[in-house]
């Protein structure tokens, strides 16, 4: 009696090996079964998707300093763009791209911050997700990383020691900054200060002319609003007062770019944790400005034909 | 293309157009001709472009600063009653809202039968009565939270009961319309109405235009059309103002829980309390939260599906409701929180609250006393125990001349601010 059996035909697994899969972020050669890119560790699920769909996604950076709330405001307008009934929605593309909106709901749910983003870029959360809007024929891909900090700071004070970072923000068609509006309003000027070496980083990348950031749309986000009214009425009036480094380097630099505010809890008071040192807790979750600066980026890239 | 740039360029253009036609008429030639009028048809475009784009947002900007700065409300001004006029005060105190002071016992008895029997109507009309009873505050397991909970589960759980005397709610928040009364009859020069230590900071409490009266307000008035929304921008400390004002107080963080979970004691050792108002599950339909509302504060009457047993209504969603208590870290109960100040509590969601798990009943979040926020409102409590609800059939009038003046300035330590007897702790 003989019995069925599925081999694996080594031949066309030879040849699979043979065809080398291109990165999507840095466009280094990767064997078709590897998770991540062994030059920049950006996950090769990407390329896969890139490939199977023949589309080439838009990219979108969101950067800022280490505990700018870079993740809490991505993983919140995702979730909020997925629920939202307005006129865009967006679907995420593959599993991968939905454990940042899980991890980051479900700690902000239980009221308190998603866990800082660790500095390897293979332990990064990336979305890939698709943007469906009125009077558009086709649905737009993008792709958003949730880059750490840290790693980003290290890549700007060193260049070439994150590659995944500058290879990502040189394809980028567009930025959203984010700058802590409370320590500004405490009066530390780290937050300008750090703003505007990621804005100098950016100006240093592109290698034409035409591909100079300083023609990109940027949108500058004054997170953690809620601690911070005053942004909240006027950012740009706000970052003309208390960023006046920052502001004026966007005049003269970037041609496209404007200020918002966004805010995703009502309010924060702090705890003592044995192991992480003093935490900010969210007293509540009321989100707001969050899709603004998302929308008009959208908006100003489709407007580029990015 | 930066904005001088593309200008330059259209400008260039336009000239070598220009030259172009000239040279066409000069020595005819249909190519220097076309390319000269290619070249204008290109720069009008582009400046038709530049144009409607300008004009878009300009209509945008003006669109955005209108809806920034509506139009305030006109309301007619009050005639004050002369002093004198018993008639006219009591008419006064039942227009402003102020019934429960003529309910006040020592104030009652001098009342005429035809004005006690309308201030007991108002009563029943705007206030809902909770009976007493107990109540479990803080946060309950999960695995625990069957509906049916006995008192060893509870502390386990870090939650505790506490014995609620009877008392009136207001049926809804405290509207635009309603504290309007409160300052046009000059409740923030009225400092017997304020906390002693708050005094210094009453100068501050202004509106946009340095007016006295909630932050939103303009020129000590409410936007026209949100008369009957409830009142943002308020502090703590002016919602308890309002409230000796109007011959009231806050609901003490159990009550407020009473109110909405309406709980049932089915035996010594079990009760059975809700989630929501109106069950056990979240329903979209009968709260304004985010995703579920037009995402604004609206009037109060709206959402009327959430009508608690009590027919209490808005409890969840809208705008979050000041409570007389502080603020307990309930809510984490595995960590002390550091607070920057001493908070108080505030309950039941709003129009912006993001997850259901946080417009619930037994849900509570804190904020600074002195904070003044967009999504911040309050309803009042008063104690059955505090009013005279009934008269003797015989029993007339005994100085209907007599002006009732201590409505008028009530005494901040003279009102009874019944507390909650805590049974478990």
């Amino acid at each position: 009696m003989t019995k069925a059996t599925i081999q694996p035909l080594e031949s066309l697994r030879l040849t699979q090996y043979a065809v080398p899969i291109p990165c999507y972020i840095c466009e280094t050669d990767n064997t078709f079964d590897s998770e991540f890119c062994c030059h920049c560790a950006a996950p090769i699920a990407l390329a896969h998707q890139v490939r199977s769909q023949k589309i080439q996604p838009r990219m979108t950076a969101v950067i800022g300093a280490s505990g700018v709330g870079k993740t809490v405001y991505l993983g919140m307008l995702m979730d909020m763009l997925s629920h939202q009934r307005g006129p865009m929605r967006v679907l995420a593309r593959g599993a991968f791209s939905i454990t940042l909106q899980q991890t980051t709901l479900s700690a902000l749910a239980r009221c308190e911050f998603p866990q800082k983003t660790p500095n390897e870029p293979d332990r990064w959360n990336w979305v890939h997700c698709q943007i469906r809007k009125p009077k558009q024929r086709h649905p737009l891909e993008l792709m958003m990383p949730d880059m750490a900090g840290e790693a980003l700071l290290e890549e700007v004070d060193h260049p070439h020691t994150y590659r995944v970072v500058r290879s990502f923000l040189q394809k980028c068609s567009g930025a959203m900054l984010l700058i802590d509006s409370a320590k500004v309003m405490e009066g530390s000027r780290d937050q300008d200060f750090f703003a505007m070496k990621l804005l100098s980083y950016l100006s240093e990348l592109g290698n034409t002319r035409k591909d100079n950031w300083s023609n990109r749309p940027i949108a500058l986000i004054f997170s953690k609003a809620d601690q911070c009214e005053e942004c909240v009425a006027d950012p740009e009036g706000y970052a003309r007062d208390h960023a006046a480094g920052l502001w004026q380097y966007c005049q003269e630099r970037f041609g496209c770019h404007k200020f918002f505010a966004a805010g995703v809890a009502g309010a924060c008071v702090s705890r003592e944790s044995m192991t992480e040192g003093c935490m900010q807790v969210p007293l509540r979750i009321e989100p707001h400005g969050v899709i603004e600066p998302f929308k008009w980026l959208l908006d100003e890239q489709t407007a580029k034909g990015k | 293309m930066r904005k001088s740039s593309l200008n330059w360029v259209l400008l260039v253009v336009l000239l070598l157009s220009l030259l172009n036609l000239g040279l066409g008429w000069l020595m005819p030639d249909v190519r220097f001709t076309a390319g000269g009028g290619l070249g204008i048809c290109y720069v009008v475009v582009r400046y038709l472009v530049w144009a409607g784009n300008r004009r878009r947002q300009k209509d945008q900007r003006q669109s955005t600063d209108f809806a920034r700065a509506k139009p305030v409300a006109t309301v007619a001004q009050r005639d004050l009653a002369d002093p004198s006029d018993t008639e006219g005060l009591v008419e006064q105190m039942m227009a402003q809202g102020r019934f429960p002071l003529l309910l006040r016992a020592q104030i009652a008895e001098t009342l005429s039968r035809t004005h006690f029997g309308r201030a007991l109507q108002a009563l029943e009309e705007s206030m809902g009565l909770v009976p007493d009873g107990e109540v479990v505050l803080g946060q309950i397991d999960d695995a625990l939270d069957d509906g049916r909970l006995d008192d060893e589960e509870i502390v386990a759980a870090r939650g505790r009961v506490v014995r609620v005397e009877p008392f009136f709610v207001d049926r809804y928040p405290v509207t635009n319309r309603q504290y309007y009364e409160f300052v046009a009859d000059g409740g923030y020069e009225q400092m017997s109405l304020w906390e002693k230590t708050i005094w210094p900071a009453v100068l501050d409490l202004v509106d946009r235009t340095g007016m006295p009266g909630p932050r939103y307000w303009r020129e000590g008035c409410f936007a026209a059309g949100e008369e009957n929304h409830p009142v943002v921008g308020v502090s703590w400390y002016e919602a308890g103002a309002y409230s000796r004002w109007v011959g009231k107080r806050l609901p003490s963080d159990a009550e407020w829980v009473k109110v909405g979970s309406w709980p049932v004691t089915l035996s010594a050792t079990s009760r059975s309390q809700r989630k929501y108002p109106w069950g056990e599950t979240m329903d979209r339909k009968r709260a304004n939260l985010w995703g579920s509302g037009p995402e604004e504060i609206v009037a109060v009457d709206q959402f009327a599906e959430g009508v608690s047993v009590g027919g209490v209504y808005q409890l969840i969603g809208n705008v979050w409701e000041w409570t007389s208590g502080g603020f307990h870290s309930i809510n984490h109960p595995d960590s002390e929180l550091i607070l920057p100040m001493p908070m108080k509590g505030i309950r039941g969601g709003a129009y912006d609250t993001y997850f259901e798990n946080q417009a619930t009943c037994q849900f509570q979040s804190g904020e600074n006393p002195l904070a003044r926020r967009h999504n911040i409102g309050f309803r009042c409590a008063v104690g059955v125990c505090d009013l005279s609800l009934a008269r003797a059939p015989e029993q007339e009038p005994q100085q209907t001349d007599a002006p009732p003046d201590a409505p008028a300035q009530p005494d901040v330590a003279a009102q009874s601010d019944t507390e909650p007897e805590e049974v478990h702790a």
